[in-house]
């Protein structure tokens, strides 16, 4: 590091996953420092590998624009040593609910008619007139009947002496009939595989009125009492009644051997090598099982999943994936034997699924586990990237640092911050974690699992159908449109608009987003929402935090850390680093989002951090930071 | 719903032979009595006006029977800016049946019938037009047509928006011999990729082959003026001033966007057609051909090279009355004679009926016009985002038959299916490569070998959308141009097809497609009303279909060769 | 299981007219606004569903939301926005529905522009009874402040060749029923039935 020409220009380059950054700055030959300027641009390519020349030039010569300097006067580019790191994501359900022999119908249709309980025999519409009088009947109505025959046809048997005491429809009709009735029952309506309900058999329709819930169907002794059962008879039909809990309408039909279960489906194991074990784990077990499980197999050395499965497939596929980004021509290819997998973080979530067997499209949020899963690889092609960045500039190129190293000299420039510090790098595959002790040695993790999974949460648990809405309700503030001329934002203040709101947001929860309010296509209410975004976020990022910081504080105990510093595009996220500060919090931790150099927020933390190590480099003596 | 529903509800028996005949799909199509007083009429009314013009101080201050003080803003534009007024009572006075002899008479040439043309009013052309039956406007047309050689114009388009499918489309589309390339979007915001993957599959196709993308006005003016599109057309026009109100716009807002277009040296052509106004129920009581001749005079005095007319999307309105189509084939005429580019509809879906669709082509194709259809659809209708073309794919080989029967040159020509997955697969690699390039959403190897054998969307791997609309908004976000698409189909090794789009590109500097009915031949000599006039003077004249093109048209998919009768030939 | 064997009788439907229309107080009310010559000069759509039946299905889609109902007829304009605006604006939620005799429907809102609209559904030829029923319901759901998926549309590119004259001329035939400076009216559907079976 000797005979450079003193008052060159440096410029440190970050390249990370998503974005490349650099750092543009004036070192003396006293190692003094003057910061002249940043940029950021996209990354081109996966990290760590050749196709990021292309970002990295940009990116320096974005720098070198705004800062007007030329590129003549660069006496080197510094790179960061970044190896590249693919994740991946996988969902597998692992419960299914099955109802057998159409003993239930438990879907919450929006507006059931009419209110209370009705216990008789089923009976076709059409067949009601030939039924005898005084026998409690419950009208099954299929598809096609209009509204107005039905309730002429249910008056006429009445006036008859048919005891119709509730009725359980096809189409959408149910307040159109009880409004027609001489005698109102409970009527349940939108059952689309009507056709399907036993006719002749005993059945209970209960009816709860707005705004209130069924308390008879939903009990198991209500069932008990309803349909005379004896203590086993009881024991059995008691996942109906949890089936029912919260709806405000339903139907059972009491059949020889109708059931409702709720089935574990099995979806193979995951095996675990690490700390000279391998542990296997069945997947269906849930997170918290594969967490502990990850945990007794630290630090990890690889995973494999069963072939056939979605967690089996996509943990290949990262390997594979990683297979192809290192095989670049004239450099020797990597076996895939070699590509290990360093880390599983397993979230439980629920998936609105469809019930099997189900009369009304019956809808179960059944268990599943998200499963993100990270590969790094110690080797890397930046000298490569290096060799061709010096080539395009004109100037020479070097790897200036390894990365967690260089973040933490970055973080450190953030005002208020001081060693021991360790810092968070929320990313969108991974989340890093590096920690410089107050006698400066660092170490750094990558942990799987950050910014996509939670949009993948977010995405199943409020079924959106569209990753795009997903990925606007993790990133935005939600707020409930009232009028064409306010909303009330999450936090319940109220915003008015000079000028109406578009007619496409009326009355539905949208996300506030930079471009404007956009619709969330969902039933869900704003506070429902919210929950899911929270919730995702917590199970995730604070999760992440912890575990990342145990790995690197020292002999895990979060207690010696000092200093906390956020970094990252995540760290800019609304809600996120307040989540992570509270989490930590008890732990006696500062923490926050950082300030590079006073001025950048939590971004270029890297690219300043290389040149701050290259001016301390060129004057031994002074070891300390001159920000 | 179309594909059902019988017409007749009553029980009385009918015979063997109606049931047959009502199963036939024209009787799928509707048909309406005329109604003139509302406007719901061809071209024959009585509630038109009475030609007249009277000029004082050079100045037009009486047009057909109305005096100016009581002009509309469409007589106030066509009197102040599209009628000669030098030569306008002369010419308004010549006896209409003479007028009508000058457009079919051989020993009359084109600039004998634009030196009167130029001084009639709208209604004197509609008197003029009235006098001529299809065969004498197919005639008319003929002499007219401002470009000598006939062309074609291709819509390409993907229900899916998916560039890769738009890409080799468009290439197929060129090398069958489409001169122009037109597409739009179901979802506005893929404009960019689908815009971008016309303009390089058309040149991979075809060098000089121009191409557009249709979206609201703002949009594809920057797309235009980027450079990522080569032309305009869908600016439109309407015959009543009340119609123009509804739109928020005015003769005058158009001559400005036109303007726009003009300054920056692109093509452009405004759009209209029969039927507009009276299916807004604004007719004024005037017959649809009536105020589509305002329209036409309204293009003309905008200054404007060209108009695409012939119904368009209300072609439905004037396919459901008497003489309809004679009015269509009119309107196209009436373009022509006021030596107006014309490109000539077809583009729409029309017809149940194979055999309406392809009769309502005739006075387009037999005369040949400027662009036979502005609009046949070179993906399957399914994929046809304007909803639908009169031609799609499916008759690519009926129409070169056609050509081949009436030596005929509908701008088609039979290509052998090697030629035509070579430059599906290139044009596919072609846009893989320079999206791979400009950092656009990633285009696999599946997707390209998809496209060398695909028919519809249906064929194509599902995209991420997501992904590129992202893409989409990088490409307006970071001023992405025609000369960023040539530099990076060259840096991907693609000279030829960077050499072609810089050609085409290079037009709006020379200005040469400003010119009248301007196209680029595949050595991008743009061949307009200047350097390849019409000069039809009867038989014997004019274009003709003859020699090597000739030769190409007689090539069909199955011709058993004559030599070795067990062989085919082609 | 059986359905009803007889042909549903023919449902027909007369517009008693009440007095001029006024501004509805209550917050739980869509407004329906027809058009000039629906349900008097034409009785059926476009594709020759009955007015009776376009009315009772938007009907009974906003009564079996739970909110009222009520009909007005609009006489001087045919315009479907306008005389949507005019109805929004009677309306005690601000939510109405406009439907011209051809069929083609839109959901409106008293606070929006009048060219604009919650839900429009231009293409009369793809009405039938079910959309009816769906138009209804989301009218109801509006005017209750919930957020309804809106109702699919559908797309026919032979609607066309098959529809576009007709429909010009019944927008023609609608534009004659208008009567300039009458207000809008105040109407009682009842429902009959002709000659059943």
């Amino acid at each position: 590091m000797s005979g450079r020409a003193p008052g060159g220009l440096v410029v440190g380059v970050d390249i990370g996953n998503s974005t490349t950054e650099a750092c543009l700055g004036l070192v003396d030959p006293d190692g003094q420092v003057t910061y002249l300027g940043t940029a950021l641009t996209r990354t081109t390519g996966v990290k760590g590998t050749p196709d990021n020349t292309d970002g990295a030039l940009t990116a320096i010569r974005d720098a070198l624009a705004r800062a007007g300097r030329d590129s003549a006067e660069v006496r080197t580019v510094l790179l960061n040593e970044a190896t590249p790191v693919i994740s991946g994501l996988a969902m597998e359900t692992i419960t299914e609910t099955i109802i057998t022999e159409s003993t239930m119908i438990g879907h919450n249709p929006t507006t059931p008619g009419g209110e209370g309980l009705g216990v008789g025999t089923t009976c076709s519409v059409g067949d009601l007139a030939e039924q005898p009088p005084g026998q409690p009947v419950v009208c099954v109505v299929p598809p096609g009947w209009d509204f107005d025959d039905t309730a002429a046809a249910v008056n006429a048997a009445v006036a008859a002496g048919v005891d119709v005491v509730a009725a359980v429809l096809a189409g959408d009709d149910a307040v159109l009939v009880t409004n027609r009735l001489t005698r109102p029952v409970p009527v349940v309506d939108e059952v689309a595989a009507v056709e399907k309900v036993p006719l002749g058999m005993l059945a209970a329709v209960e009816v709860a009125g707005p705004g209130r819930t069924i308390r008879t169907l939903s009990n198991s002794y209500g069932l008990a009492t309803v349909f005379g059962l004896d203590p086993a008879q009881t024991r059995q039909v008691s996942p109906v009644a949890r089936a029912l809990t919260g709806n405000r309408s339903a139907v059972v039909v009491r059949t020889p051997s109708g059931d409702v279960t709720d089935r574990r489906i099995p979806v193979g194991e995951l095996v675990l090598h690490g700390a000279g074990k391998t542990l296997r784990v069945d997947v269906d077990a849930g997170a918290e099982a594969i967490m502990d499980a990850v945990g007794r197999a630290q630090p990890l050395e690889d995973a494999r999943g069963e072939p056939g499965t979605h967690v089996g497939g996509m943990l290949a596929q990262v390997r594979d994936t990683m297979a192809d980004v290192m095989d670049s021509p004239g450099l020797p290819a990597v076996p895939v034997a070699e590509i290990a997998i360093r880390d599983v973080l397993a979230v439980d979530t629920f998936v609105p699924a469809e019930v099997r067997g189900g009369l009304a499209g019956e809808v179960a949020l059944e268990n599943a586990v998200a499963l993100a899963a990270m590969v790094s690889t110690s080797r890397s092609r930046m000298q490569v990237v290096a060799d061709r960045v010096s080539e395009g500039l004109g100037a020479a190129a070097a790897i200036g640092g390894v990365e967690g190293e260089m973040a933490v000299s970055g973080a450190l420039t953030t005002p208020g911050v001081d060693r021991p510090v360790a810092v968070l790098d929320l990313g969108g595959g991974s989340t890093d974690a590096a920690l410089l002790t107050r006698d400066g040695r660092a170490t750094a993790v990558h942990v799987a699992g950050a910014g996509e999974l939670v949009t993948k949460l977010v995405h199943s648990e409020l079924a959106l159908g569209d990753r795009e809405v997903a990925e606007s309700v993790k990133r935005c503030p939600l707020a409930q449109v009232e009028s064409f001329f306010h909303v009330r934002h999450e936090d319940g203040t109220v915003q008015f608009f000079e000028t109406p709101l578009p007619p496409e947001v009326y009355a539905r929860v949208v996300v506030l987003t930079p471009e404007g309010p956009a619709p969330v296509g969902t039933r869900h209410r704003l506070d429902h929402v919210r929950r899911v975004r929270r919730e995702a976020k917590r199970r995730v990022f604070v999760v992440n935090a912890l575990r990342a910081l145990r790995q690197v504080a020292p002999g895990g105990n979060l207690r010696e850390l000092d200093f906390v510093v956020l970094l990252g595009g995540s760290a800019l996220d609304f809600e996120i680093p307040d989540m992570i500060a509270d989490a930590l919090a008890p732990h006696g931790i500062v923490c926050g989002t950082g300030n590079v150099l006073g001025t950048e927020g939590p971004r270029n933390a890297v690219a300043t951090g290389l040149v701050r190590a290259h001016a301390a480099a060129a004057v031994p003596a002074a070891r300390e930071p001159v920000p | 719903m179309t594909s059902t529903a019988p017409r007749q509800s009553s029980a009385a028996r009918v015979s063997r032979r109606t049931e047959v005949l009502e199963a036939r799909p024209v009787n799928l199509d509707g048909f309406v009595e005329e109604w003139p007083e509302k406007g719901l009429v061809a071209m024959e009314s009585d509630f038109d006006p009475t030609p007249s013009v009277r000029v004082e101080d050079g100045r037009i201050v009486e047009l057909d029977g109305k005096e100016r003080a009581d002009f509309d803003f469409m007589d106030t534009f066509i009197a102040n800016h599209a009628i000669d007024v030098a030569s306008a009572e002369r010419c308004t006075a010549i006896p209409s049946v003479e007028i009508a002899r000058l457009l079919i008479d051989p020993r009359a040439t084109r600039d004998d019938v634009l030196a009167v043309t130029r001084g009639l009013t709208p209604a004197k052309v509609l008197d003029v037009v009235k006098l001529m039956n299809v065969v004498e406007i197919m005639q008319g047309m003929q002499k007219m047509r401002a470009r000598r050689t006939p062309a074609n114009q291709a819509h390409s388009t993907s229900a899916r928006d998916n560039p890769i499918q738009v890409a080799a489309d468009a290439a197929e589309g060129a090398l069958r011999g489409f001169a122009e390339l037109e597409t739009t979007l179901g979802v506005v915001r893929y404009a960019p990729l689908v815009a971008i993957a016309l303009q390089v599959g058309g040149q991979v196709g075809r060098g000089g082959v121009l191409t557009q993308c249709a979206l609201e006005e703002a949009t594809e003016l920057e797309l235009g003026m980027r450079g990522i599109t080569a032309y305009a057309e869908t600016i439109s026009v309407y015959g009543t001033e009340s119609v123009f109100i509804d739109g928020d716009d005015t003769p005058w807002s158009k001559a400005f966007l036109a303007s726009a277009y003009a300054s920056r040296g692109i093509k452009m052509r405004f759009t209209s057609g029969t039927g507009s106004e009276v299916q807004m129920g604004n007719a004024e009581g005037k017959s649809m051909l009536y105020l589509e001749i305002r329209c036409i005079l309204m293009a003309k005095g905008a200054g404007v090279q060209g108009l695409q007319n012939g119904s368009i999307s209300c072609i439905g309105v004037p396919g459901a009355v008497p003489g309809g189509l004679r009015a269509v084939a009119a309107e196209n005429l009436v373009a022509s004679m006021v030596d107006l580019e014309c490109a000539s509809g077809n583009d729409q879906s029309f017809s149940h009926s194979s055999m309406r669709r392809t009769a309502r082509a005739i006075p387009q194709l037999f005369p040949g016009t400027d662009f036979v259809c502005s609009g046949y659809s070179a993906v399957p209708n399914p994929d046809n985002m304007f909803a639908g073309s009169n031609f799609d794919t499916e008759d690519y080989d009926d129409w070169n038959t056609i050509q081949r029967d009436f030596q005929v040159d509908g701008g088609l020509r039979h290509v052998r299916e090697a030629e035509i997955l070579q430059a599906r697969n290139k044009a596919a690699r072609v846009l893989q490569a320079l999206f791979r390039h400009l950092d656009l959403p990633a285009i696999t190897d599946d997707e390209v070998e998809a496209a060398t054998y695909a028919h519809s969307s249906n064929d194509y791997p599902l995209r991420d959308v997501l992904a590129d609309l992202k893409g989409a908004q990088a490409v307006m976000d970071r001023g992405i141009t025609g000369l960023d698409l040539v530099r990076g189909l060259e840096a991907a090794g693609f000279h030829d097809v960077a050499e072609n789009l810089l050609m085409v590109l290079r037009q709006r500097v020379s200005g040469d497609l400003l010119q009248t009915s301007a196209i680029l031949t595949p050595d991008f000599v743009p061949l307009s009303a200047i350097n390849d006039p019409n000069d039809y003077a009867g038989p014997g004249t004019g274009y003709r279909l003859e020699g090597e093109r000739w030769e190409e048209l007689k090539k069909l998919r199955h011709v058993t060769s004559a030599t070795n009768p067990e062989t085919e030939v082609g | 299981m059986t359905t009803p064997t007889a042909a549903p009788p023919q449902r027909t439907v007369t517009l008693r007219e009440v007095g001029p229309a006024r501004r509805g107080t209550r917050p739980d009310e869509v407004v329906v606004a027809v058009s000039p010559a629906f349900a008097g000069h034409f009785s059926k759509t476009i594709v020759d569903v009955p007015h009776a039946e376009v009315l009772r299905q938007l009907l009974a889609g906003i009564e079996e939301q739970g909110v009222t109902a009520r009909v007005v007829r609009i006489r001087d304009t045919a315009d479907l926005a306008a005389l949507a605006h005019v109805a929004a604006r009677l309306s005690g939620s601000g939510i109405s529905v406009g439907v011209l005799s051809r069929g083609t429907t839109i959901i409106h809102q008293r606070d929006l522009p009048r060219l604009s609209n919650l839900e429009l559904f231009p293409q009369s030829p793809l009405l039938d009874a079910p959309v009816f029923r769906m138009i209804g319901s989301n009218a109801a759901q509006y005017a209750k402040g919930e957020s309804p998926q809106p109702v699919p549309t559908r797309n026919d590119q032979m609607a066309r060749p098959r529809w576009q004259a007709k429909a010009a001329l019944l927008h023609l035939k609608e534009f004659e029923c208008i009567e300039a400076g009458q207000g809008p009216l105040e109407v009682e559907p009842v429902f009959g039935s002709s000659a059943a079976g």
